[in-house]
């Protein structure tokens, strides 16, 4: 048996790959679900020592990998196991794509993955569904992995939709709260508006290619001749996808309201994974898309378009979470952007970064939410450094990674988009300048407010606390790496040979740097007090602070069409039968009463007639196109 | 005249005769000994015997299995190894659906009840191995009337009596439409035997289409569009599915979907194999892939969309199969040999979710009061398990991977866009299909809201009995099996198939 082989490696002897070891990283997260889901359910203690104890063996098994490969060089291309064939055509494995982009991103969905799940520990304490939010911890991170490790586009787009059931069971894991259960039904639902054109393109790029495989792809696609309309086609449908997934305008309704969710199911899945997916995707199939100008413009101008609406949006929210919430569309935007500029490397270095600081900032503000008895409202907070100086310190550096200073991991991830866009497009470039500003200010904004000046409920501010170790451990864990990710300069380098573009101009770099302290500075002036307010902003921008405050009506104009479109459909239906069966019916109980007096009794309406009648006429209109035409 | 080799027929249709046995046992046995004792017990006696009935009925197919071709009574009925895994499968889902009624209250006359249930059984194993006009239509009758007569079981309730007079109604206008397109087929060729009607076809000209042939083919597909419940033929099912006892509109819903698509797959790749026609987009010929193509449309529109506004659990599954049936005729479009495959497998998929789905529903609306929707809030508390099989069937039905339906409306979808890939010509069906299924997401998660997230005001827990909990639990482990590892069956087909696309071109 040849699968056996390929699931328990052939050889450990020395600079052998070991394939096993993928595979564990893949199941095991499945297993400690599965286990869970069956057996341990009843033990809280037991099921989160099962799931944490998954996670850390994806993790360590992870670095090993990458290690490997980092150090020595080692990599190998497993052979993949034939999933299904149906006679020439249909072709799917499942496989395993153990580059350098999959084994970055095998690292960071497992080492955040680790500190969100031990943090966890702490943050759902006492919950009544504990084993159960630890079972859909662990599907989620197996589906997530799955993506990672995907071959070919059929697998991605099953672990795709997987993450999507999971992120649906988590989000509205509350779902005793209504409000919990709507988040979760919108998220799956806007997704798949995405997915709609995901499918299409990888059935379009199939049929020409007769292959899922990327490998295969990536070598036939330039002797398969496409035209180009046909290839900016099949790169804008599965962009579509990452549109959804990743929340990029105009699908990018349904990530706010997932904050309804835990925190760390925010942070996890909201910040660091999920929502990467969509950025990983594009650069996984970057050979698709590159060749055709007309899909990277859509897609640039989309990511940087994304970016600065939600940093405006995001100057005005109150929720704690919910700016995080709209900073993370706004990095979003940034990645794909660079995607859009011919620069997935860029990108997923900035995914990388952004993982480790978004991460840290949601368990941060998660910390803040529990030391006030789940207070998430920015306005009732104040004064909290002193109460909590742990969550203190590693939120504001995140923070400042966050913004992009020197010498966080965030300045030199952001820089390099920067550099890029500057290159390739100096509108974008504008753009991304702004929305670099509007991110140091919002987020000093929420320092500012939620930290600094005077207490505002006392009451919550008198019985505060710092979080316990198991939460304040991983913060601490994640504000190194997000101190310390970007020196690894060689990251970029890993994914592929450099980029002409980074040629640094360093009168461009000391520029750049100016910029988020520029916006750090705006907010002090504005909200460094003791009794900060936003009447100052409200007054400058007027009725742009409206706008911006409700989120450029996004929300309210769907609402409005899917109303007005359900509300259509059901008139339709509504006249449908009415039409036939009242209409119909009764003119047909007239003309028929005799031959179906007693069945039409019985049938009180007597629709049948009117069905039939219907029928006929039917049967006659196609009978006139068909034959007669 | 060569006499008729009535041993051998006896043998071809073993399990049909087995079953036809098993209805008579049933009814004697009610009538005879236990027609004193409990419902209760009458109904678990009746449904046992007809379960074993139906077991026994398996072994002489089994032992066909692997034989080859067989051909009996002149052409009329055939034997291979599809059509013998296609009994199995009729088996299958007779089986589940008795177990199902063991469960419900089907009223007085339990004998008859499991009788008229074998009978269409023994309709719908018949159906699939015809192979001829004549006795495709006696087939079908056998199927329908035992269907019409399951459908008025609730003998109290006015809605069963309603739903059971219109199916009836509705099920003669087909058969006239079917039986007069036949006779004109029968007309123009002088053939009844599908390989026949094809050869004949051949020798006309082929695709140059006669207007008498035309109509023939016409009526032909308006009465199976009835049987199938297609736009816009599907007036009688939102009816019938809502007043019929839930186990016969599980019945309904799945073996005689199964058998009719069945059917039609066989009569339009054999009977009608040079009468495509074209569906490609701007390059429209007149011909069965056109006509399939339109109704197809219609269905998936009408049939996702209606469902949004339903209120009745029964009733949106039943807008939600007239949909799904859509999706299913975008196999039959592409007409070639991966087409046909992807049908045959999808119907099983479909078949299973939805026997599922009817069946939960079955088990919980006799508990918890009623079949609509607010009746099943809280019902993920109340009943945990049966609330699980749920989500998996209807998220199945939905498309979710890595269930079967997924991988089924995925192989649907990729033979059309196989199919004339250089000018993208079956790709607005695709689109649509695609589109329309992201739509009948909306309307799934709106029961599963209700099942999941909206409190009921009864809160006491439902205990279902066992047997019925293994075997739905049996049914959604096969839909999740087909999504993971589909590999089996699909090679089980792609083997199977060259009977029925024996006449294609492609």
């Amino acid at each position: 048996m040849n699968h056996l082989i390929y699931l328990y490696g052939t050889d450990w002897g020395m600079g052998q790959f070991p394939i096993c070891s993928v595979w564990m990283i893949l199941f095991t997260p499945l297993v400690a679900a599965a286990l869970i889901t069956l057996l341990t359910g009843r033990q809280k203690g037991l099921s989160a020592a099962l799931s944490i104890g998954a996670i850390l063996i994806s993790f360590a098994l992870s670095l090993r990998l990458f290690l490997l490969f980092a150090l020595k060089g080692i990599q190998h291309h497993p052979h993949p196991i034939q999933w299904l064939v149906v006679g020439n055509t249909v072709r799917i494995n499942f496989g395993m794509t153990t580059d350098a982009l999959a084994l970055l991103m095998l690292l960071v969905v497992t080492g955040v993955g680790s500190a969100i799940h031990i943090y966890s520990l702490g943050y759902m304490k006492g919950d009544p569904g504990f084993s159960r939010f630890f079972a859909c911890m662990s599907l989620f991170t197996f589906s997530m992995l799955g993506i990672v490790i995907s071959s070919n586009f059929i697998q991605i787009f099953i672990f795709w939709e997987l993450v999507g059931v999971s992120s649906y069971l988590l989000i509205g894991y509350w779902f005793e709260r209504p409000s919990a259960a709507d988040a979760g039904n919108k998220a799956f639902l806007t997704t798949r508006i995405g997915d709609v054109g995901m499918m299409l393109g990888i059935l379009l790029l199939w049929s020409h290619a007769h292959t899922f495989e990327f490998t295969e792809l990536k070598a036939k696609l330039p002797t398969l001749g496409l035209p180009v309309g046909t290839l900016a086609l099949i790169g804008a449908l599965i962009f579509a996808g990452a549109v959804g997934k990743s929340a990029q305008v105009p699908l990018h309704v349904w990530l706010p309201d997932a904050m309804e969710g835990p925190t760390p199911v925010s942070a996890l899945i909201h910040a660091a994974t999920m929502v990467a997916a969509g950025v990983y995707m594009l650069c996984r199939i970057s050979w698709l898309i590159l060749p055709s100008q007309t899909a990277l413009w859509l897609i640039a101008w989309i990511g940087a378009i994304t970016a600065l609406m939600a940093a405006t949006i995001a100057i005005a929210q109150n929720d704690i979470k919910r700016i995080l919430a709209y900073s993370t569309l706004s990095q979003l935007g940034y990645m794909v952007m660079a995607v859009g500029l011919g620069g997935p490397t860029q990108a997923m270095f900035h995914l990388t970064t952004h993982a480790f600081f978004k991460a840290l900032l949601f368990l941060g503000a998660g910390s803040v939410i529990i030391a006030l008895h789940h207070e998430q409202d920015i306005w009732k907070m104040g004064g909290l450094w002193k109460k909590t100086p742990i969550t203190f310190w590693t939120f504001l550096i995140g923070t400042l990674a966050l913004a992009g200073v020197p010498p966080l991991s965030g300045f030199y991830s952001k820089d390099e988009i920067l550099l890029l866009a500057i290159e390739r497009n100096p509108m974008l470039f504008v753009m991304a300048v702004a929305t670099a500003f509007l991110t140091a200010y919002y987020m000093g904004r929420e320092v500012f407010v939620v930290f600094f000046g005077k207490p505002r409920d006392y009451h919550a501010y008198d019985h505060a606390q710092e979080s316990p170790w198991v939460m304040t451990l991983p913060l601490i864990f994640l504000a190194a790496l997000s101190i310390v990710a970007g020196w690894y300069s060689k990251v970029p380098d890993f994914l592929g040979p450099p980029h002409e573009a980074q040629r640094h101009s360093s009168l461009l770099t000391g520029g750049l740097i100016l910029v988020p302290l520029f916006g750090f500075l705006v907010a002090a002036k504005i909200y460094w007090k003791a009794e900060p307010s936003d009447a100052p902003v409200k007054v400058a921008l007027g009725n742009l602070w409206t706008l911006v405050e409700n989120k450029y009506y996004f929300d309210e104009l769907y609402h409005w069409i899917i109303q007005y479109v359900q509300g259509t459909i059901a008139i339709v239906c509504d006249v449908f039968d009415r039409w036939i069966l009242q209409r119909l019916g009764i003119g047909g109980l007239s003309v028929g009463t005799g031959l179906l007096g007693r069945t039409v009794r019985l049938l009180q309406t007597g629709s049948i007639s009117g069905y039939a009648f219907l029928i006929g006429l039917g049967v006659t209109v196609i009978i006139y196109y068909a034959v007669v035409r | 005249m060569t006499p008729v080799p009535y041993f051998d027929v006896l043998k071809g249709l073993g399990a049909e005769v087995i079953l036809t046995l098993t209805a008579l046992v049933a009814l004697t046995l009610d009538l005879a000994s236990v027609r004193r004792a409990e419902m209760s017990v009458r109904s678990r006696t009746i449904g046992t015997t007809a379960v074993v009935g139906l077991l026994a009925s398996t072994l002489p197919l089994w032992q066909q299995l692997n034989g080859p071709r067989m051909v009996l009574l002149g052409g009329t009925l055939a034997m291979d190894d599809l059509i013998i895994f296609f009994k199995l499968v009729i088996v299958a889902l007779a089986v589940i659906t008795v177990l199902i009624s063991m469960d419900f209250d089907v009223g007085r006359h339990v004998g008859e009840y499991y009788a008229v249930l074998l009978f269409g059984a023994v309709g719908m194993m018949l159906l699939i191995s015809a192979e001829e006009l004549i006795t495709i239509f006696v087939a079908l009758e056998l199927t329908s009337v035992s269907l019409y007569i399951l459908t008025a079981f609730h003998k109290g309730e006015l809605r069963s009596q309603e739903a059971a007079v219109k199916y009836f109604m509705f099920g003669a206008i087909s058969s006239a439409f079917l039986l007069f397109g036949l006779s004109y087929v029968f007309g123009v060729t002088g053939a009844t035997g599908l390989q026949a009607i094809q050869d004949a076809v051949k020798n006309t000209g082929g695709l140059a289409m006669s207007p008498l042939l035309a109509t023939g083919l016409l009526f032909t597909i308006v009465g199976f569009g009835f049987k199938v419940a297609v736009v816009p033929f599907h007036l009688w099912a939102p009816d019938a599915y809502e007043g019929a006892p839930t186990p016969v509109t599980a019945y309904i819903a799945t073996g005689s979907k199964v058998a009719s698509f069945f059917i039609l797959l066989k009569v339009l790749f054999i009977g009608f194999a040079g009468l495509q026609g074209s569906a490609f987009w701007g390059n429209f010929a007149s011909g069965w892939t056109m006509l399939l193509a339109v109704t197809a449309t219609l269905s998936m529109i009408l049939g996702n969309c209606a469902a949004i506004v339903q209120h009745n659990v029964k009733r949106l599954l039943a807008y939600s199969s007239i949909a799904q049936a859509g999706y299913i005729f975008i196999g039959l479009v592409a007409a070639t040999k991966m087409g046909a495959n992807s049908v045959l497998f999808y119907i099983i998929v479909y078949a299973l979710a939805n026997l599922g789905a009817f069946g939960v529903v079955a088990a919980l609306s006799s508990r918890a009061g009623g079949d609509e929707m607010q009746n099943f809030d809280g019902m993920a508390r109340r009943a945990p398990f049966l609330s699980l099989l749920m989500l998996i069937f209807v998220l199945s039905l939905a498309g979710i991977p890595p269930l079967g339906g997924f991988f089924g409306k995925f192989y649907l979808f990729a033979s059309a866009v196989q199919r004339d890939a250089q000018h993208f010509g079956l790709l607005w069906l695709v689109i649509l299909g695609i589109v329309m299924s992201a739509v009948s997401l909306y309307y799934y998660l709106i029961l599963l809201k209700h099942i999941y997230v909206i409190d009921g005001s009864d809160q006491s827990p439902i205990i279902t009995p066992t047997y019925l909990n293994v075997a739905l639990g049996l049914v959604a482990l096969a839909v999740v099996a087909l999504g993971v590892y589909p590999k089996p069956i699909l090679e089980l087909l792609n083997n199977f198939s060259y009977s029925v696309i024996a006449g294609l071109v492609r």
